[in-house]
């Protein structure tokens, strides 16, 4: 046990660069969405790798190396670029029902059976980035890391240091919003299914 | 909407996510078995996070890589040099 410490005590740079510079795209992306500017990605993932690199010899080999790049990426984002308060205020997002895009969608679409999931395939690129830009803050950060990343509730909770509750009752509501937002750009694009 | 389609649209983004119990898991599975509206409810949203994780990509400049590895090779010659 302690011969395996020793080893990862020392960074190796060969070994970081080739176990982390892989996940340096997933990152930038992450950045991107969360600064919403390209400079001040770059900027953020850069840090993070030199965080990363400093303190690679406390990364516990055999836990997740994206889960923990992650961390180092969010905590400085909070850190550093954050504007908006930490806590979002109740009355931020109003209540939506569930599954709130489907059933707009579907009410829209009238006699066309089964279309509402084809339908997601008329909004380009710019529609969805643009929607979970638009997110306030408390709700992006979980929203990008559970549906964009993949990351568990447990993980996510971990890297924006909140209660699990907490990531749960932000990604619902969330995630509402931003279907919210998409039910209102597809009505501005026309796209609400059936002919006009 | 019966008390099985409430269960499973109250449970549907914890299922999607796999942040569910196996017994909670089985019982949708089989209420989705019988239960076509819910059972493109589900797809529509299944199909939404594809979406979301898929289209939402950003790619990164060029020259990310080599200005990476250009800060971590400084950093290593700075402690290195005991700087």
């Amino acid at each position: 046990m302690a011969t395996e410490e020793e080893g990862v005590e020392v960074a190796d740079q060969a070994e970081f660069e080739r176990d982390a510079m892989q996940y340096a795209p997933q990152l930038y992306s992450a950045a991107l969405r969360m600064t919403r500017n390209p400079a001040d990605a770059e900027d953020l993932v850069q840090e993070t790798f030199l965080k990363a690199y400093r303190a690679y010899g406390s990364f516990a080999e055999g836990t997740n190396l994206k889960a923990w790049l992650y961390r180092i990426l969010t905590n400085t984002y909070i850190n550093r670029y954050r504007k908006e308060q930490r806590r979002p205020s109740e009355v931020e997002l109003g209540e939506l029902e569930d599954v709130y895009l489907y059933r707009r969608l579907g009410e829209s679409s009238g006699a066309v059976q089964s279309a509402e999931a084809d339908l997601l395939d008329a909004f380009v690129d710019e529609d969805i980035t643009g929607a979970l830009e638009d997110l306030p803050e408390a709700f992006r950060l979980p929203v990008l890391l559970a549906d964009v990343d993949g990351f568990s509730y447990k993980e996510i909770a971990e890297m924006l240091d909140i209660p699990i509750g907490t990531v749960m009752s932000r990604l619902h509501r969330g995630r509402k919003a931003l279907q919210k937002k998409l039910w209102e750009v597809a009505q501005g694009h026309g796209i609400t299914g059936g002919t006009p | 909407m019966n008390s099985g389609c409430r269960h499973a649209i109250e449970h549907i983004y914890f299922y999607l996510d796999e942040e569910i119990s196996l017994v909670r898991a089985s019982r949708i599975r089989l209420h989705l078995r019988h239960c076509p509206h819910c059972t493109d409810a589900f797809a529509f949203e299944r199909r939404l996070k594809v979406v979301l994780s898929e289209r939402s990509r950003a790619e990164p400049p060029p020259e990310l890589f080599a200005t990476l590895r250009a800060l971590i090779q400084e950093e290593r010659t700075r402690g290195e040099s005991g700087m």
